[in-house]
């Protein structure tokens, strides 16, 4: 391949990063350092960190059950009682959006890190190993990659039918192919290294070389992988929701509240069109800005200004 | 250089052959009978008709053989058979395809011409508010779903204006005005898009060139800003930005699949999520397999291309 | 609506005073080609005696005739509204044992074929599946519809005769429904898939699959002067939003059969576009499947429990915002005939003061052996369509209020009816579309012994009986004192509880003239009548 650039499908470009080595100041340090050179990544982070409160706590935070019908309150506009108002069916959309940010995250996170470590894992080997296994996956990694994220995973979840696990493999199959060529291109690099040599010269064993040496070395472009296929995760995941093929009620999923009824009750109550659409903006937006940060602190050649 | 584009050809032609035999595969793993979901319209089929109509539309072979049918369609031009509209699939497809293709390329063209601006700028104006302002205002775009852009573009321009553009295909022979009104809307939502990825790559890569010492050089010399930026930074930078216009076509279909059933434009992705829903197979797997073609095209022009902008790549493998 | 200046509205009233003729019976204008909202595309092409579907029923109608149909001026639907269409007159002999019909003369096919008797007998022997039927159909969905027809004479090329196994009056009701096309004997059926061959006011000029279905003015129709409208353009819009907003904007003049629900009507009053709206029935109903062969729904006590639990009233308020109405087995007035009057719905489970009823619920469960320490856990199951989840979470709060815990789950939308067909489900919540309002179109699908479609199971002699018994009534007053104690048995055995039936507010733009939407969605298409004030 005469490119070496992977792009994700929310368009976050992850060019390939060389070794970090492990940081010498602490995780504190680093940490008031990023925010205060990378201001940007430092509100994504923030963002992100408060989707993960609120799915955990969404319970506490929750006004009412997001699943309770209320017959005498249908589509109620913002104010003390639904603080975001209420649905056709008079169920808070505050809560529902609450409630929604797990079923998000929760289908967010697996398809990442299942496609993530699965595609860490086939590049890791086929690098390693270099040669005809390399070759060979290199060819099958681009029939998988030449396929558009959300294409495969309609395709995928129509033939699955609608369950959370069936959505979580829809997204993230397609995922393995972008990981696996930026975990590849990076233990590339790091494999000619002299320790790695070393470790060879002393016949230790391959498998174990991998793991244990050449793993935790690309372990930041990981992390910046799955940061941006993050939000490329949860956006499909509203997508399928609103063409009916993602997951299914009673869970309230931010996709799902925007698909029919939704549209059907726009000019009547904007505010069930509104909402949960800011809800996935926002969470796409802080995990976009996180990744985007990332990768420029890890990218050395952008490194330092 | 023959040989070189005779290799990636060669690689192109083998992706594509895989690609037929997943989408193949894929489709044929959905549970429940196919026959049911085909005429789910007409409630209840029962078993001696569903056998009867398997057979019809070849459902009764072994899998294998269908696919080396498909195989056989798709070289003979005609595609097979639609399950649901019993025409040629090719007659079918052949109109939507310039649809897509010029969606895409009029959103590939907005999104070049508000990302690139958008990078150099930003690059110049490196951690500046400026520089911090088109970065959201690109991400932003990127993190707004494709769906929910077009449901609010319509919902505003239902209430404000009682006007929403036309809902079939109006061609540009026959009117020229409104064909390109009806194709800048969902053009502008995904070049928009779309060029959050444009505008990031500019800009790293115009940042990249600026350290190089002769853009210092003609900094030190007193040239103009305006002009060492564009002669020499955006010059060097034109190659990982044409790469990632390749690279992009497969990320915009994906975001035109519910960009044209907002604005009901006749195109593939439109096309391909009813026939995903109805299961006709010999429609959705012609349908992917053509957005793979493109995919795999892009992707070997930019291969070439980069020859052609950048002679220290020496072509051999 | 935006007002008119109050001078105008005057100057036009004293106009109207003056002049002495009321605006409407203006004379109709020619020409123009109306734009018609269309939620899918055509399902099995123009084939509308393969589908069960409006979708395929609605943009295929113009394109034929049927022998009778219902006026499309009136939309209330029964014996009494139907009129000739390609049979010019038709009478019952022997005792409603035969049925004959005299064909019109002179009509001619879209490919100048001349229409004869042999073509009606072609048809019909295809749909009942006559032993020595020319063809067959891919799939034929209303088969049961002429389970009563012994033969189709056609002795001479403008008379035909339906002879009847037992008299059946109700035989006319479904040949005059949408569903009930005539087809050409020289154009092999499987044809109409693709393309359309009728006697209709409207021939096919296009089907841009996915796009639109495009019709232009038949100049050899039958009827002198008809259609008004030079053509049709049936206009494919699946995304919901969109639908709508089109019609505001004025891309669309007319709705979808059954597509506006309250909400929307009053979103598109509320919008100033200058649009009329219909309230009719649709002839659908939301109903409540409780499996008969599996316990606990065995006992007739836990079912009528579940059906006491549920409040009809609320039910139409909450689910459908006022856009539904109350009623058992038949579509309730003054949108159907048949429907039970409101003093007698009163009296059935789920009807009365909700209160009371769902006491009454609790007190049948306890007597079932569930109480509190041991409720009643059932397993629901829907299909993963929003009108059916809306539904099924009512259902499921109002089952929690008596203390039976529930738990959803969703079939995907096309394994939803191969799945009850299979009986495959504990409980269930449905909808059921009517093609005609007639007790013999209904009973024998949704309530027989050992019909497919009778999804319940439910089964008992007496009720069988007394079903046979009506379809045979000659007299029209006897007849409905039947039905409605067909109606009330069936909702006291908790056979498969109504919820309700669906409203449709039809809009159309005012300029639009002599569209007159029906209590039922499946038989007003035909649109020859239609003309445009522009």
């Amino acid at each position: 391949m005469a490119t070496e650039r992977t792009v994700t499908d929310t368009g976050l470009e992850l060019v390939r990063p060389s070794v970090v080595g492990p940081s010498q100041a602490g995780v504190g340090t680093t940490l008031l350092r990023f925010c205060r050179k990378k201001p940007l990544g430092a509100a994504g982070g923030i963002l992100m960190i408060l989707m993960v409160l609120t799915a955990l706590f969404a319970e506490v935070l929750s006004t009412h059950d997001p699943i309770a019908t209320d017959a005498a309150n249908t589509l109620a506009v913002p104010g003390a009682q639904h603080w975001l108002g209420s649905d056709h069916l008079g169920r808070d959309i505050y809560s529902r959006i609450v409630h929604g940010a797990r079923v998000s995250l929760i289908v967010g996170v697996l398809s990442t890190l299942f496609g993530s470590v699965l595609g860490g894992i086939v590049g890791l080997l086929s690098a390693y190993f270099g040669g005809k296994t390399d070759l060979i996956t290199q060819r099958i990694l681009d029939i998988l990659q030449g396929l558009p994220l959300l294409v495969l995973a309609l395709v995928m979840s129509a033939s699955l039918g609608p369950a959370v696990h069936n959505v979580v493999i829809a997204i993230s199959i397609p995922i393995i192919p972008r990981a696996a060529r930026v975990v590849r291109a990076s233990v590339l690099s790091i494999r000619e290294m002299q320790y790695v040599e070393a470790a060879r010269a002393l016949g230790i064993q391959h498998l174990r070389i991998a793991f244990r040496h050449i793993l935790p070395n690309t372990m930041g472009t990981f992390l910046v992988l799955s940061t941006a296929q993050l939000g490329s995760a949860i956006l499909v995941e509203a997508t399928l929701s609103f063409l009916g093929l993602g997951v299914p009620e009673p869970y309230p999923s931010w996709g799902r509240m925007l698909s029919v009824s939704a549209a059907e009750y726009a000019q009547r109550a904007p505010h069930l069109v509104l909402f949960p659409g800011i809800a996935i903006s926002l969470a796409v937006f802080g995990s976009n800005l996180l990744g985007d940060a990332l990768r420029d602190t890890l990218d050395p050649r952008l490194r330092g200004r | 250089m023959q040989t070189y584009i005779l290799h990636r050809l060669g690689i192109a032609v083998l992706t594509l052959f895989g690609m037929s035999l997943v989408i193949f595969v894929l489709m044929r793993l959905a549970p429940g009978d196919i026959v049911d979901i085909l005429f789910a319209a007409a409630g209840y089929v029962n078993e001696s008709d569903k056998k009867l109509i398997m057979k019809e539309l070849g459902l009764d072979q072994p899998i294998w053989v269908q696919y080396l049918t498909w195989l056989r369609d798709i070289v003979s031009g005609d595609l097979g058979k639609s399950y649901r509209y019993d025409v040629s699939a090719w007659q079918i497809i052949r109109p939507l395809l310039p649809v897509t293709l010029e969606l895409a390329a009029l959103a590939t063209l907005i999104s070049v011409l508000l990302g690139v601006p958008a990078g150099v700028v930003s690059a110049v104006r490196q951690d500046t508010a400026l520089d911090y302002a088109l970065r959201v205002f690109s991400l932003a775009g990127l993190s707004m779903p494709a769906f929910w852009l077009g449901m609010v573009i319509i919902l505003v321009l239902v209430v404000w204006l009682g006007w929403i553009p036309p809902l079939t295909y109006v061609s540009p022979a026959e009117n020229l005005r409104i064909h390109l009104v009806q194709f800048l809307l969902p053009a502008l939502a995904v070049g928009y898009r779309s060029s959050a990825l444009l505008m990031r790559i500019t800009r790293s890569a115009v940042l990249e060139v600026m350290r190089e010492d002769y853009i210092r050089t003609a900094w030190a010399k007193g040239q103009s800003e305006r002009i060492v930026i564009w002669r020499h930074a955006l010059k060097n930078a034109i190659l990982p930005v044409v790469t990632v216009i390749g690279i992009e076509f497969a990320f915009l279909i994906g975001g035109l699949v519910v960009t044209e059933t907002v604005f009901n434009l006749p195109g593939v992705a439109r096309f391909l999520v009813q026939a995903i829903l109805w299961r006709d197979y010999p429609i959705v797997q012609n349908l992917v397999m053509f957005i793979a073609i493109v995919v795999v095209l892009s992707n070997l022009l930019v291969d070439l291309m980069y020859g052609w902008l950048d002679p220290r790549v020496r072509y051999g493998d | 609506m935006p007002r008119l200046p109050i001078t105008i509205a005057l100057l036009a009233l004293t106009l109207v005073v003056l002049v002495g003729t009321p605006a409407v019976s203006q004379a109709p204008k020619s020409g123009g080609v109306l734009n018609v909202m269309q939620r899918g595309d055509l399902a099995q092409g123009f084939s509308i005696h393969e589908t069960a579907t409006i979708d395929t029923v609605w943009p295929s109608a113009p394109c034929f005739n049927n022998l009778v149909l219902f006026d499309p001026a009136k939309p209330v639907e029964s014996m009494d509204t139907i009129v000739p269409e390609l049979a010019e007159k038709w009478s019952w002999q022997d005792n409603y044992r035969n049925l004959v019909f005299l064909l019109r003369k002179g009509v001619k096919w879209h490919d100048g074929q001349p229409f004869t008797a042999k073509d009606v007998k072609h048809t019909f022997d295809m749909v009942r599946e006559a032993k020595d039927a020319p063809a067959k159909f891919r799939i034929n969905p209303r088969k049961d519809w002429y389970a009563n027809v012994e033969a189709i004479e056609a002795p001479d090329p403008h008379t035909v005769i339906f002879r009847l196994k037992r008299p059946q009056p109700s035989l006319l009701m479904m040949l005059a429904s949408g569903y009930s096309p005539v087809y050409p004997a020289h154009v092999p059926a499987a044809e109409f898939r693709t393309r359309c061959v009728g006697t209709g006011p409207y021939k096919v000029k296009e089907w841009k699959k996915g796009e639109y279905i495009e019709y232009v003015r038949n100049p050899d129709y039958w009827v002198k002067g008809r259609p008004y409208l030079d053509g049709l353009k049936y206009i494919v819009i699946v995304e919901r939003g969109t639908r709508f907003a089109a019609l505001q904007a004025g891309r669309l003049d007319v709705s979808f059969p059954g597509e506006a629900t309250k909400p929307i009507a009053d979103q598109l009053k509320a919008s100033g576009a200058k649009l009329t709206f219909t309230e009719v029935g649709a002839n659908v109903n939301d109903n409540l499947l409780m499996n008969v062969k599996k316990p606990p729904f065995d006992n007739v006590k836990v079912r009528r429990a579940m059906s006491l639990a549920i409040d009809r009233r609320g039910y139409a308020k909450a689910v459908h915002q006022g856009g539904a109405v109350a009623g058992v087995a038949m579509q309730p007035k003054p949108y159907g005939v048949w429907g039970l009057l409101e003093k007698d719905l009163n009296q059935l489970p789920g009807y009365g003061k909700p209160a009371e009823d769902k006491a009454q619920a609790r007190k049948l469960l306890a007597e079932a052996g569930f109480t509190p320490t041991n409720p009643l856990k059932v397993e629901i199951k829907t299909r993963a369509i929003t009108l059916y989840l809306d539904f099924s979470a009512f259902v499921v709060n109002e089952l929690k209020l008596v203390g039976v815990e529930t738990a959803l789950s969703q079939i995907e939308t096309a394994q939803w009816h191969p799945l009850v067909t299979r009986r495959d489900y504990q409980m269930g919540t449905n909808l059921t579309g009517l093609g005609i309002d007639d007790p013999d179109g209904n009973f024998y699908e949704n309530f027989a012994c050992g019909s497919p479609r009778n999804y319940t199971d439910y089964c008992d002699e007496q009720v069988m009986k007394m079903i046979d018994q009506q379809s045979q009534e000659r007299d029209a007053k006897k007849r409905l004192a039947m039905v409605w104690q067909i109606q009330r048995k069936l909702e006291e055995d908790a056979a498969r509880p109504t919820m309700g039936w669906r409203i449709d507010y039809f809009p159309q733009w005012a300029y639009v003239k002599n569209l007159i939407p029906h209590h039922n969605i499946y038989n007003y298409g035909r649109l020859q009548d239609v003309w445009m004030d522009k």
